[in-house]
């Protein structure tokens, strides 16, 4: 006897862990209201020492199911990193990337955030948001998604790395003097410039690689296909 | 690249090869291939060597260096 198997439509993985966020985020919000409302926001405000109290239960629930799905988007990434390094080493090829993850980069808005911090704060912290800059070359390396990395292909990441780096510690070198010189004016300004100026520096230093290897790899392609 | 030239279109066509079927042949992109005969890449050793052995030429017939 045979069995026919419906086939049912597959719910998108990351759709899933879009609307679990959305879930986590929401009871958050709700554990807050009621914290506040409630329990006299015991665990919103800060506290000197923690005696629990039954009232505490949901947020402590929702506290847990937060760190969970951290956790689990933690496990996620490094399951997601130690996959493409097997496919990698296996096949040669380059990882595969989406180049969507390139708008990744926006998250470096959160690097002005910097601005009011140390200000109001005195915290630099939020600067090295900056470096996520650096996820716009995400971009570039999703279009040589999954190549062949011949001797080609190794010589120019070799080249654009290089052209990086040096343009990178041209902008630290120049960076180091402006710091030093702005201290001559205001000193409080050494620590943000130094700080917001370095995480730039290395976002621009990992666009650059890969910019500059896709254009290596790419340029005059349409030219020579014509010769062919 | 200045004095050097590249044959290896002329030998992969006599051979009955394309481009693609080179590249897989001696384990590299089209691309590289593309750069090859239009004497814009320099190959490594190997490289030349399998190609060499691909089509059946002597490297330094494919490859000229004045």
């Amino acid at each position: 006897m045979t069995m026919k198997m419906r086939k049912t439509p597959r719910f998108p993985k990351w759709l899933f862990l879009v609307l679990l966020g959305m879930t986590c985020a929401a009871a958050t919000g709700t554990a807050v209201w009621y914290d506040l409302t409630y329990n006299s926001g015991r665990l919103v405000y800060p506290m000197d020492s923690y005696a629990f109290q039954p009232m505490d239960i949901p947020m402590i629930i929702v506290v847990a199911a937060d760190v969970l799905f951290f956790l689990h988007l933690a496990f996620l990434l490094v399951r997601g990193i130690i996959a493409q390094r097997e496919h990698v080493a296996k096949t040669g090829r380059t990882r595969r990337l989406s180049p969507k993850f390139g708008f990744l980069g926006f998250l470096g808005l959160f690097g002005f955030a910097g601005f009011w911090s140390y200000g109001a704060l005195g915290d630099l912290t939020p600067f090295v948001f900056f470096t996520f800059f650096g996820f716009f070359g995400f971009f570039f390396e999703g279009k040589m998604s999954n190549i062949l990395m011949d001797e080609r292909y190794k010589e120019n990441a070799v080249r654009a790395e290089l052209k990086a780096y040096r343009v990178g510690f041209g902008t630290v070198f120049a960076l180091l003097i402006l710091a030093g010189q702005s201290g001559r004016f205001k000193a409080d300004l050494v620590a943000p410039v130094l700080v917001a100026g370095i995480a730039l520096t290395v976002a621009l230093t990992m666009f650059l690689s890969e910019y500059l290897l896709y254009r290596y790899d790419h340029d005059d392609t349409a030219a020579l296909e014509e010769g062919e | 690249m200045e004095g050097f030239t590249c044959e290896l279109k002329r030998y992969r066509q006599a051979k009955g090869l394309t481009q693609g079927q080179l590249a897989e042949l001696v384990g590299v992109r089209r691309e590289t291939i593309m750069r090859l005969e239009k004497a814009q890449y320099n190959p490594s050793l190997k490289l030349a060597v399998d190609i060499s052995r691909a089509v059946g030429a002597a490297i330094e017939e494919i490859f000229v260096f004045e």
